[in-house]
């Protein structure tokens, strides 16, 4: 695969991404495994292109101080041994199971998003005392509302064990699985939207780190293709984070579920039908 | 309502401690990448420069994150590896990022917020992490 095309192909998928609020390995693996490469080593490349997205983007929102650090640091402890685990299944799984999967998470994902878009946040009225004393509240001030929130996260005890699925998966594909996350801190543990999409921005980090170390002692890691990735990505997200201010969410929403249905159907075929 | 007013007004004398590792894991994150994207860059153009091919191909064999950055330093030695070595260099900035992230993290809940609880869940996640980079 020339450079040109892997540097295009990732500026695609690094845009797409930050868009969609997804992160660019959803898009990027089946694009290279669509152009020929083995999809070990697209999820080895792209997992480390995760951490620079994810880092990227976290710094800003750290900064702005929406990101929950404690929420982050507690799910962190859980995720990365998640990944460890998951990444070295992927070095002895087959990739027709590899394949599957990623259908599979493309679809849930699909799901995840499409149910989203009909929920509102409700505040926790009870924290449990796990969660109380794991400190998890904070607050924040929301732009578009132009009122500091206040919440309590809550069900940490659900939150922890879950997220170290989410990690697993995180690991095993070489993807960010924020969807996964972000599901997670809505649903289980209650945090305010714009929360818990910036809080699992930061843990994707660490994740993806924990992934890379084990395709790195793998020796699955080529530099010379990571690195036309990685600035690829780098330079797609943050095009696109310019660009989310001036379209409409929807618009943009309604773009991305529609592919991501179409890549989940044809990974699942590739991956029965033994590509 | 009263009663969210009342938890958040209660909150606001420990939320507005963490003032400072909010900034510090900013722009720990935003200099390590800003960094790693530079040495690739540099790494990538300088070979083009010289040349003329911007792909390149090393199969690594196993090893781990220390070994992968000191090999790669002793390429250094060799002046047609140079670009290469920059391009190591920006990957392993990268991978670094993070982990100094946690690192830092570490202690300024141990040394500013003296929160040993947390100081305990991120030195668990530094643990980890450092076992990972170790990993053969």
């Amino acid at each position: 695969m020339s450079f040109h095309i892997l540097f295009l192909v990732s500026i695609l998928a690094g845009f797409v991404g930050a868009m969609s609020g997804m992160g660019g390995g959803v898009i990027l693996i089946p694009v290279l495994t669509f152009l020929g490469m083995d999809i070990k080593n697209a999820i080895a490349v792209s997992i480390v292109s995760v951490i620079a997205t994810s880092s990227g983007s976290a710094s800003a929102y750290v900064r702005d101080r929406i990101t929950n650090l404690k929420v982050g640091m507690f799910l962190e402890m859980f995720t990365i041994v998640g990944a460890l685990a998951g990444a070295a299944i992927t070095l002895v799984s087959g990739r027709r199971f590899l394949f599957i999967l990623f259908g599979v998470v493309l679809l849930s994902s699909w799901f995840a998003l499409f149910r989203q878009r009909h929920e509102g946040w409700r505040p926790t009225i009870c924290q449990d005392p796990f969660s109380h004393w794991l400190e998890l509240h904070g607050s924040y001030y929301d732009q578009s509302i132009q009122e500091t929130l206040s919440y309590h996260g809550t069900r940490a005890y659900l939150g922890g064990p879950l997220m170290f699925g989410a990690g697993m998966i995180a690991g095993l594909l070489g993807i960010g699985a924020g969807a996964l996350k972000v599901l997670i801190h809505d649903l289980v543990m209650r945090l305010p939207p714009k929360v818990s999409t910036t809080t699992s921005n930061l843990i994707i980090g660490v994740t993806a780190l924990a992934g890379t170390s084990v395709y790195l002692s793998a020796g699955m890691i080529d530099p010379g293709l990571a690195a036309p990735v990685i600035l690829g990505v780098v330079f797609g997200a943050t095009l696109g984070t310019r660009l989310l201010v001036r379209l409409t969410n929807q618009m943009v929403r309604r773009i991305f579920l529609g592919v991501l249905l179409i890549l989940g159907v044809e990974m699942i075929i590739r991956g029965v039908a033994g590509v | 309502m009263a009663r969210e007013q009342a938890l958040a007004n209660s909150e606001k004398a420990e939320t507005h401690r963490h003032f400072d590792m909010e900034v510090l894991i900013g722009y720990i994150l935003l200099v390590g990448v800003l960094l790693s994207v530079a040495l690739l860059i540099i790494g990538l153009l300088w070979r083009w420069a010289r040349t003329g091919n911007l792909r390149f191909h090393h199969a690594l064999v196993g090893m781990n994150f220390f070994e992968f950055v000191l090999t790669s330093l002793r390429q250094m030695a060799s002046h047609d590896l140079r670009p290469r070595v920059m391009v190591n260099m920006g990957i392993a900035v990268l991978m670094l990022t993070p982990f100094v992230r946690v690192l830092a993290s570490v202690f300024y809940f141990a040394l500013v917020e003296r929160n040993w609880k947390y100081t305990l869940f991120t030195g668990f996640v530094l643990g980890v992490l450092s076992y990972s980079l170790f990993l053969r």
